[in-house]
């Protein structure tokens, strides 16, 4: 019972997310952070202020952490499908050198 | 990317790499606002007279009190980058009258910092969040009655006859009889994130940035020691003794 709930509060602290999950955080962090640094640019530019700059890009920083640091569900919507436990062990047919290795 | 730790971790570091970018486009950006300050200095008076650096000292030296007027505009180098402004006057004059190698000594009269609007009207995005004060009908009395003065614009100096700030001497100890002495008007914009840039001379010119239109005046001497000859000020005023200070600082 205790095991358990360790590892359950493990999971949730390491907040691991699959593949295609960490593929997808990679493409949205860089996008958020590229676009809003250059949003917070322009915007603080066209307005002469440079606390727009400031406060802008600090938000975007702010939002890109809320997106992309939780392991929210749609980064685990395709887990890997590992081989069934043992499978490899019992004459699978893997040949090193002409040999069969059981 | 496969835990909190290490997304964590890659948002803060992409994030410290795109504030970098945009400081410097923003330190960049300032290139593209053209600057064309203008001054006018004037000598209105000049006195010579002895004095001590402190109470105590035995040393004696010669100090000059300079009165000037100046009539400057540096709106132009207030862009949205511009956190403060420094201007200075010094009284630039040659080091010894033997010998022309040696620099010209120079020594600041007057000096003040200009705050742009952006360091003295500073924006909290938590502002925005917190309550209007709901509106009386005392306020909206006042609002109505009281008419909005419309924000000046940083970087206007008018100046009649204006003290100096600081009364100068020579390391000699001597200040009086000199020849050939100008007033220079100097300034150092100091940015949010850039560069800072000190004053472009009478003439140059740096992309979009003019040098300063004037910034000089005229060459005076200094008068003789005060009291010792009843000729001991040098006035350039055309009406005769200039009226006790008058000075209005519009910055």
């Amino acid at each position: 019972m205790a095991d358990e709930l360790l590892q359950q509060a493990q999971e949730l602290f390491e907040g691991q997310i699959d593949f295609e999950g960490q593929k997808k955080t990679e493409l949205i962090s860089t996008m958020i952070l590229a676009v809003s640094g250059l949003l917070a640019f322009i915007l603080g530019f066209v307005q002469q202020n440079i606390y727009v700059t400031l406060w802008a890009g600090l938000g975007g920083a702010a939002i890109a952490f809320l997106v992309v640091v939780p392991p929210y569900p749609f980064y685990n919507t395709s887990p890997e499908k590992w081989l069934p436990k043992g499978s490899g062990m019992a004459g699978s047919g893997i040949e090193i050198d002409g040999k069969r290795i059981n | 990317m496969h835990s909190t730790l290490v997304r964590a971790q890659n948002v803060f570091g992409f994030f410290t790499t795109v504030a970098f970018c945009t400081a410097l486009l923003t330190a960049l950006s300032v290139l593209l606002t053209p600057q064309t300050p203008s001054t006018t200095i004037e000598l209105r008076n000049v006195q010579v007279v002895k004095g001590r650096p402190h109470y105590y000292s035995p040393k004696k030296e010669e100090y000059a009190h300079i009165k000037f007027d100046l009539d400057a505009d540096f709106t132009s180098l207030f862009n949205w980058n511009t956190k403060q402004l420094f201007v200075w006057i010094t009284a630039t004059y040659p080091s010894s009258n033997t010998s022309s190698s040696a620099p010209p000594s120079q020594a600041i009269i007057w000096d003040t910092i200009i705050n742009s609007h952006s360091q003295s009207h500073p924006f909290n995005p938590l502002e925005l969040f917190r309550k209007a004060p709901t509106p009386t009908k005392k306020s909206k009395k006042s609002t109505t009655t009281k008419k909005q003065e419309p924000e000046l614009q940083p970087g206007i100096i008018r100046l009649k006859n204006n003290k100096p700030k600081y009364q100068i001497t020579d390391i000699s100890g001597t200040l009086s009889d000199r020849t050939n002495v100008t007033l220079e008007v100097g300034w150092n914009v100091q940015p949010w994130v850039g560069a800072l840039t000190w004053t472009l001379p009478e003439g140059t010119q740096l992309g979009r940035w003019k040098g300063v239109k004037g910034g000089k005046s005229k060459v005076f001497n200094m008068p003789a020691l005060k009291g010792k000859s009843a000729n001991s000020e040098t006035i350039v005023a055309s009406g005769g003794t200039p009226k006790a200070a008058e000075a209005s600082a519009v910055i």
